[in-house]
């Protein structure tokens, strides 16, 4: 079925027209996310390569990442870039020279291309000057301490040379042990691994960089299959090579979490999914669930698996091939169902096929298809969504339900970087967005409706609190940004603090949920004149009239420090069109400086600008 | 030594070597080695030797992995632990 792309030898595509470009990338991906034998993956990683060359892929996400270690990470860097298709991304490594991991922490030399997005960082305990000293436990309490000094160092020079975030990778426990007396004995390598890896897993939990727990993936594999001596004293890997392609699809989960291109909804069918038989025919009490056997607890435990996601922010929905009103009745009223009927944001349950529905309930939320996660029992309806919705994630759950949550958890399609209280609020609010489209059919009046939600709008400068989710947003979004400015963590922290410049974060509440940071504006100013370098929005938010409530603001702020002159830009990207008419619509005229390859520039005088209608209350923090 | 198996175990190897070393369009024979494929460093070595063991379901001593001097030599060794 993959009309132009497989993965029988053939050349790289030299020219095609852009929408053979969207058709192939779309057809790589799709072959990216099946599952590969050894020489089929070597095949993949070598149809990428070419495409590559070729230069097809500019719909992927490009990514550029440095690894740094004291092995050899070299048999990644192929497997990353075919493991990034299969999320979206073109991720292309960078490997320092072998043996120069101390040399980037400890010297001023880079062996890095600037322009990385994250460093990873993954040492193992030799990389570390450890004293080592047995049966003493202040000796292994030093070692752990200059372990995170010379991590943090580690990260400083990341930044300081690449202005770039960090992954610290966790290192698997491959120590021979004598037996259990290594346990017991402090100052033994295993003792330091493992404390290693909750120092690094803590360090994150600080903000100090991004954990990547490779440990946890080498756990499951189980060491003995990982590890092989021979390969390590040939190739200096401390990995067995065949699990390159899965050692890589591990990293390449953690950094579409951090690109903000993980699962952000879940869509469910129902029928042997969240419960075992058919509602339409076995009825309310002939559905297997709950404590009578096996199988029902499995589906129970299922759902409560499906909550814990819920508490991280995943919205929850559903999608049948059933008559409505009998589809929510179980969870109207069966006793052991675990999920209620108020914890599915939109409930889509008909006749029509299920791609038609997971489009419509991505359209409901405000949601790209590439933030779904479909999950369905049957093959068959995964396969045709695969087909149908490339972008869509569609994990191999098998039919199973005992193994459904390892397997969802195994495809790392809901890895997540550190949350914050944002992440933990969008559940409510795109739930909220959904019942929020239903009371507007029932209002009528729009400005009415406006004025119902009770909104209101706090603007603050940017600070530490919110720099993971403005990078987030600054990082990710495409459709409502007016100029496309990406800038990474290290670049915002940067900015915070430059006084010719006014950073704003706003956030919006309305009587249904707390949104968090849903816009971003960063001006630069000048005696006389005000540019508006970066604006942005989020989509959850549109038609509220934020962005009129948001110029009234910087116009009186501007007419305040009187400036004369406010300059916008809008630059056209494939993505953006929706804010073509941004400017125009908010009062802006054509600027003197027309258009150049920098966008099309607009301008107003703020002593000219007629305050536009607001809706909501605006708190200055 | 049987002409007959060491053509299967060449036909086999030429699959992986095809595989690995995509740019390479010269001849597969039993002299073939590294100095003759560009692809063909330290870490394609190890990486074929991989496949190589996986494709036959045999193991390399690493000071085999080592000594090869070109596919004739390789061959032989997955002769050998075959009929082992």
């Amino acid at each position: 079925m993959l009309s132009n792309v497989s993965l029988e030898r053939e050349p790289a595509p030299v020219t095609l027209t852009n929408e053979a470009i969207d058709h192939y990338c779309l057809s790589i991906r799709r072959l990216a996310s099946q599952q590969l034998g050894t020489q089929e993956q070597l095949r993949l990683e070598q149809l990428a390569k070419a495409a590559l060359r070729g230069g097809v892929l500019q719909k992927f996400r490009p990514i550029r990442l440095g690894l740094l270690s004291n092995r050899t990470m070299s048999y990644l860097i192929s497997p990353l870039l075919a493991a990034g298709l299969s999320r979206g991304l073109l991720l292309k490594a960078y490997e320092a020279p072998f043996d120069t991991a101390a040399l980037f922490t400890l010297s001023a030399q880079n062996p890095f291309p600037e322009d990385l997005d994250a460093v990873v960082i993954a040492l193992d305990e030799a990389a570390f000057n450890r004293e080592g000293a047995l049966l003493d436990q202040e000796s292994e309490r030093r070692d752990v301490h200059a372990a995170h000094q010379y991590l943090l160092q580690t990260r400083d020079a990341a930044r300081k040379k690449l202005n770039c975030p960090t992954i610290v990778a966790t290192q698997p426990d491959l120590a021979n042990r004598l037996g259990s007396g290594d346990a017991m004995n402090p100052g033994s390598t295993s003792r330091f691994i493992n404390r290693l890896n909750v120092m690094i897993a803590d360090g994150a939990a600080n903000g100090d960089w991004i954990c990547w727990d490779l440990s946890s993936l080498a756990a499951r594999v189980g060491s003995e299959l990982w590890f092989d001596p021979g390969q390590f004293f040939v190739a200096k890997t401390n990995f067995r090579i065949e699990l390159a392609p899965l050692i890589a699809d591990h990293l390449s989960s953690v950094v579409a979490a951090m690109s903000g291109e993980a699962g952000r909804a879940i869509v469910l069918d129902l029928d042997n999914t969240l419960w075992g038989g058919v509602i339409g025919d076995d009825g309310l009490s002939g559905i297997r669930l709950g404590q009578n056997s096996a199988e029902g607890e499995a589906y129970a435990t299922f759902q409560k698996f499906i909550l814990e996601l819920k508490r991280r922010g995943v919205v929850v929905t559903v999608c049948s091939k059933n008559n409505d009103e009998i589809a929510r009745e179980p969870f109207k009223t069966h006793p052991d169902m675990v999920l209620r009927e108020d914890d599915i944001a939109v409930f889509q349950s008909n006749w029509n096929d299920k791609a038609t529905n997971i489009k419509a309930i991505g359209d409901k939320l405000g949601l790209g298809l590439k933030s779904l996660v479909f999950i369905d029992d049957n093959p068959a309806e995964r396969e045709r969504v695969r087909q149908e919705l490339p972008l869509v994630a569609v994990p191999e759950i098998g039919d199973d339900p005992t193994q459904f949550v390892s397997r969802i958890c195994k495809s790392g399609v809901f890895d997540h970087v550190l949350l914050n209280v944002d992440d933990l609020g969008r559940a409510l609010s795109y739930e909220a967005r959904a019942k929020a489209a239903e009371i507007c059919a029932v209002v009528g009046n729009y400005e009415e409706y406006l004025a119902s939600l009770r909104m209101k709008m706090t603007i603050a400068r940017f600070d530490k609190i919110g720099r993971p989710r403005i990078t987030q947003l600054i990082s990710k979004s495409n459709q409502f940004n007016l100029t496309t400015l990406r800038l990474n963590e290290e670049q915002v922290r940067a900015i915070e603090e430059d006084p010719s410049r006014m950073c704003w974060q706003v956030r919006l509440d309305d009587r249904f949920s707390t949104h968090g940071i849903i816009a971003i504006v960063i001006v630069h100013k000048s005696q006389s004149e005000w540019r508006i370098e970066s604006w942005l929005q989020s989509c959850r938010i549109l038609e509220r009239g934020v962005e009129q409530t948001l110029m009234n603001e910087i116009m009186r702020a501007a007419a305040g420090a009187a400036v004369t002159r406010v300059v916008g830009t809008y630059i056209p990207t494939d993505r953006n069109a929706m804010v073509e008419q941004f400017y125009p619509k908010l009062g802006f005229t054509r600027g003197s400086d027309g258009v150049d390859e920098a966008g099309v520039q607009y301008e107003c005088n703020p002593s000219g600008y007629r305050t536009l209608p607001s809706f909501m209350e605006v708190l200055h923090l | 030594m049987n002409e007959i198996s060491r053509d299967a175990i060449l036909a086999d190897v030429t699959e992986v070597i095809r595989d690995i070393f995509d740019e390479y369009e010269g001849p597969v024979t039993p002299d073939l080695n590294a100095a003759k494929v560009p692809q063909w460093d330290s870490l394609a070595h190890v990486q074929l030797m991989v496949l190589l063991e996986k494709k036959f379901g045999i193991r390399f001593k690493m000071s085999e992995i080592q000594s090869f001097k070109n596919l004739g030599d390789v061959i032989a060794s997955i002769e050998n632990a075959q009929e082992r």
